[in-house]
């Protein structure tokens, strides 16, 4: 909770008056609440000064560069690479971790820009990918021995552009992307940051997603919901067996729903996207929205039951997302959708009274 | 979880020397190759007349770009490594005449060995006439801001050949640019 230094002032003030701090443990607590907040103003402008400093350099650099020899412009590279690093060095030696985290952000994207910079200065005109997998593993080595978790963050991503510019060229799945996807999550296990397990949850969601549209000519969204399903089923099954990876689990059935659904939905409403809606597959349509429906369901029940805020907004948003889609396509006919929301409600309706009659008789179970 | 005191600067210095050796590699690897490797000089076709020389990245195509579908192995996937043996003309250009998946050193001054990459799959059977698109890594020109307008003159004028450094293993790698037999771009080495 974000608390002002004011706020704080008054708050104190007024415990002071109710009589639960004394007056001068009141002054104490005052004077520590000045002492500890920060560098302030003059170190604000000073980071400012820096960042404007730098720019200044950059270009600089970037106007005289045509002109500079070779050997001068490797200099300034390295000498640029070696300087970012050290200054992370010096910075985490300080405990100033934040600035340090910055300084090796700074060092890996000019090791990015290196790779550019030297490819162009000898005309190297390899697989541009490749450059982009090699900036991936560089960030993914600064990140690992540095510890550093912004890093591994750029890493994932760079990851995550370098299949989709080999997946681009071939128009198909690059399975290889899945070694440089292990290797990054292998990092984020390994430094125990959830944020950085949801970025690799991610990453891996938004590739099984593509599968869909990239296989058999952009039409095997079916695989995906199957892969969805088994991960959130493994997900589920992992909870019970092994509760210790908690995380791990609420976070594998909330990704492997969400991409289930994804399949679902471009199987409903983005591959018949160019058919009128009277020659669209009536019957397919009305499975799909129902286990669409029923995932989202399902979603929201168990969101309850465990806990899992994420996986009940998921569910919620999964809903709302469906329903408002349906409305626009039209399941056959206008009174075919009508028919059709008329049914979901009557469903929906009997599994609330359902879970009433639970929850009513559990209460009535704990309270006896 | 952050870095121990002790380790900060053994890690920094891991990541600084194995990434400057990554740089150094690239380097390396081009400068041995330009100021040991065989020089040819190929024709160039612009590929955009207009925008040729407009900013400071060219498109270089060649006429070597394109290999008749007959020279070429059926059966072979997109990004296959090719090596392609050039021979040249008594008008001094350079024409493919063979290949081949595995590189075999060329005999004579007449012919050279050079590499490249497959940028269409070949079926089993190709149509008469029908070309294969070949990728050797001279197709980009990194030209100075400015001195774009007046290279393109040029061209207007004299047909451009690009000079070209060949190594022993077939890999290129762009010297300079000739117009009329004359070095009109390129920069030392180092």
């Amino acid at each position: 909770m974000w608390v002002t230094q004011k706020r704080l002032a008054r708050d104190v003030a007024r415990w002071r008056e109710a009589g639960w701090v004394t007056a001068p443990g009141e002054t104490e607590i005052l004077k520590e609440l000045a002492k500890g907040s920060g560098p302030g103003l003059a170190g604000a402008l000073a980071v400012l000064a820096a960042v404007l400093l730098g720019f200044a350099v950059m270009s600089f650099v970037a106007a005289n560069w045509q002109d500079m020899p070779r050997t001068l412009r490797l200099g300034i590279l390295f000498g640029g690479l070696w300087a970012a690093y050290g200054t992370a060095g010096v910075l985490f030696q300080r405990g100033l971790d934040l600035f340090g985290h910055a300084a090796v952000l700074a060092g890996v994207a000019i090791f990015g820009a290196s790779i550019m910079l030297i490819a162009q200065m000898f005309h190297i005109d390899g697989n541009p990918p490749d450059a982009v997998l090699m900036w991936a593993l560089g960030a993914l080595l600064a990140g690992t021995a540095l510890r550093s978790n912004p890093a591994l963050a750029f890493a994932m991503v760079l990851m995550v552009v370098w299949y989709w510019m080999e997946s681009a060229a071939r128009e198909a799945v690059y399975w290889p992307f899945l070694f440089g996807w292990a290797a990054v999550a292998a990092a984020f296990t390994w430094q125990r940051w959830l944020p950085g397990l949801h970025i690799a949850a991610l990453a891996l969601s938004i590739f099984t997603v593509f599968i869909g549209y990239l296989v058999n000519r952009g039409h095997a969204h079916e695989l995906v919901v199957a892969a969805g399903l088994a991960a959130a089923a493994a997900s589920f099954a992992g909870a019970r067996i092994e509760p210790r990876f908690e995380a791990l689990w609420s976070a594998g059935l909330t990704y492997g729903a969400g991409t289930a659904f994804a399949g679902l939905y471009a199987m409903q409403f983005l591959e018949n996207i160019l058919l009128y809606d009277g020659v669209q597959d009536a019957p397919r349509l009305i499975v799909t929205a129902m286990l669409s429906l029923a995932l989202a369901l399902g979603a929201i029940a168990w969101g309850f039951r465990s806990g899992n805020r994420a996986l009940l907004w998921s569910g919620y948003i999964g809903f709302s997302l469906e329903i408002l889609s349906l409305y626009f396509k039209t399941v056959g006919s206008l009174i075919g959708t009508s028919l059709f929301f008329l049914i979901a409600a009557l469903i929906v309706a009997a599994l609330a009274a359902l879970a009433w009659r639970l929850h009513a008789r559990e209460t009535s179970e704990v309270t006896s | 979880m952050t870095l121990p005191r002790t380790r900060i600067w053994p890690a920094v210095a891991a990541v600084v020397l194995i990434q400057s050796a990554a740089l150094g590699w690239m380097v390396w690897d081009r400068v041995s190759l330009l100021t040991s490797g065989r020089e040819i000089a190929l024709d160039v076709i612009p590929v955009d007349p207009r925008d040729m020389f407009r900013g400071d990245y060219v498109i270089l195509g060649y006429d070597i770009s394109r290999l008749p579908a007959a020279l070429v192995p059926p059966n072979l996937k997109y990004g296959t490594r090719l090596y392609v043996t050039l021979e040249r003309g008594a008008d001094e250009v350079w024409t493919p005449v063979a290949a081949s998946e595995t590189y075999s050193a060329p005999e004579g001054d007449l012919r050279v060995v050079i590499a490249g990459r497959l940028q269409d799959g070949t079926g089993a059977v190709s149509a008469e006439g029908a070309t294969h698109w070949i990728r050797y890594g001279i197709e980009s020109y990194f030209v100075p801001e400015g001195e774009g307008l007046a290279i393109e003159a040029q061209v207007r004028e004299r047909k451009i050949k690009a000079l070209v450094s060949v190594g022993p293993d077939g890999k290129t790698a762009l010297k300079g640019l000739l117009a009329g037999g004359k070095l009109i771009h390129a920069q030392p080495v180092l």
